[in-house]
């Protein structure tokens, strides 16, 4: 058992950096992305309403393997491309998780006050300078919660890259477990997601005590 | 003295009620204004109009010279286009009885946004002017602090601030001290008086009667839409005409 572990561990290190990156590329591309979405679903311009309520609806709706599957085999079929499994697992978790934020960013934006709205207006500012300036920045805190969540789900989510054959953590796991036998490679995997959801939950408990400096104090 | 504020055969309906029933209504320069009456007779919707937060159904308003609303040929009120409407509206600050302030800013941060955005100040002039009004409104020392962790006193007298850092040409007052505990009413309503010793305009709707006795030049009942009785203070409040205030002095009196 030690030794397929200690074999494990540079293996699963390798697929460790992989699911890295997607998380990384991931969150990178869809964390702003969610934002015209949730901004086009409060719009008053029906067209883009609906747009952005179908785009939401159709990729929450489905499951993200699925997805994944159709934009990988959509290129080699649709238009005759072949495009490697790591870009395609990417852009369809990038669409994914977009529709995720946009929904948290929309809650976030209708919890804000309506006072707010009255202030802003009172003082003469845009609409662009409320949203920018007043809005976001307060939803800003509100969505950290529930986009924490949704960041450690990604972690895992990252899993699913593994039937597209992605060098991934999980896809290495089976790959020793095929050949040794043994369970150890997957409790040294279920190690390293729970190392990386530790690191990440640590940084997000950072975060939201950063904005908590706003939050109303008992006096 | 100038008029500064017409308001004139102003209506306003909601879904199925009527908050106003045809209002006229007019300030002067300098003039510190109290508004009194039941809750529902229409005296928050009346200010709220003044700056554009509620729309009128008909009427007239002009601000200063600008007539930004006015009854169309179908009877609608007609409003100029959303950017003078906002630089007109824009004119008058607003005190709200939640504060309203932005609780992702430090208090002098409140202050110093809307000149510094709006009117293109700048930023180190923005914050001097800041730092007077805190001033004078006595939370210098709370220049750095978030609304969060002010007092529900201090939260209204920053608001005050706020809303004249925009040198607005009239004050309005949204029951400034009716989400305050009774005896820190006071801070917020010395504030104001000593504004309106400052000869300033302000519009104050209010169940503080004897600040309204004490403070305003004029004061207006309203009930049901209308404005019913108005005059100097001393004359509303120990020789009231109609019976609609005689009753509200003297529920205002037992409560």
């Amino acid at each position: 058992m030690l030794d397929v572990i200690q074999q494990s561990i540079p293996v699963l290190l390798k697929g460790t950096v992989v699911a890295i990156e997607l998380m990384a590329v991931t969150l990178v591309f869809s964390l702003p992305l969610g934002m015209p979405f949730a901004l086009g679903e409060n719009s008053r311009i029906k067209p883009i309403k609906w747009f952005c309520n179908l785009y939401v609806f159709v990729f929450r709706g489905t499951p993200l393997l699925l997805q994944m599957y159709f934009v990988y085999f959509a290129f080699p079929i649709l238009w005759n491309i072949q495009i490697p499994a790591f870009p395609a697992a990417a852009l369809a978790f990038v669409l994914n998780y977009a529709a995720y934020f946009a929904e948290i960013y929309r809650g976030g934006i209708n919890s804000i006050d309506r006072g707010q709205y009255e202030a802003a207006s009172s003082l003469g500012l845009s609409k662009a300078q409320t949203m920018f300036g007043v809005i976001l920045p307060q939803m800003m805190r509100v969505v950290l919660p529930p986009v924490g969540n949704e960041m450690i789900v990604l972690v895992k989510d990252t899993a699913l890259v593994s039937v597209l054959s992605v060098a991934d953590i999980m896809k290495k796991t089976r790959e020793i477990q095929n050949r040794e036998v043994s369970l150890a490679p997957y409790l040294v995997a279920a190690v390293i997601y729970l190392i990386i959801t530790f690191v990440l939950t640590l940084w997000i408990n950072h975060m939201e005590k950063n904005y908590s400096k706003y939050d109303e104090q008992e006096s | 003295m100038a008029e500064i504020l017409k308001m004139e055969k102003i209506v306003k309906e909601f879904s199925n009620i009527s908050a106003l029933n045809g209002v006229d209504f007019s300030v002067s320069e300098g003039e510190t204004v109290a508004i009194i009456g039941p809750s529902g007779s229409g005296k928050s919707t009346l200010l709220r109009s003044i700056n554009c937060l509620t729309r009128i159904t008909s009427g007239k308003i002009t601000l200063n010279g600008e007539t930004f609303v006015d009854t169309g040929a179908d009877g609608k009120a007609k409003y100029l286009p959303e950017k003078q409407l906002s630089k007109i509206c824009s004119e008058t600050g607003m005190v709200f009885q939640h504060f309203n302030l932005f609780p992702h800013m430090t208090t002098l941060g409140n202050i110093t946004y809307a000149p510094i955005k709006v009117k293109g100040i700048p930023k180190d002039e923005a914050e001097k002017r800041g730092k007077e009004l805190l001033k004078l409104v006595g939370l210098e020392a709370k220049a750095d602090n978030y609304p969060g962790h002010l007092s529900g006193g201090q939260k209204q007298r920053a608001a005050i601030a706020r809303g004249l850092a925009m040198d607005p040409m009239i004050m309005l007052f949204d029951e400034p001290t009716s989400a305050l505990d009774p005896e820190i009413t006071g801070e917020v309503l010395n504030v104001m008086q000593q504004l309106a010793a400052e000869k300033r305009t302000m519009i104050i709707v209010t169940h503080e009667m004897g600040f309204a006795k004490e403070v305003a030049d004029r004061v207006v009942f309203m009930d049901a839409g209308r404005i019913v009785e108005q005059g100097a203070p001393k004359e509303i409040f120990e020789n009231p005409k109609s019976e609609r205030l005689q009753s509200f002095l003297q529920s205002m009196l037992r409560a």
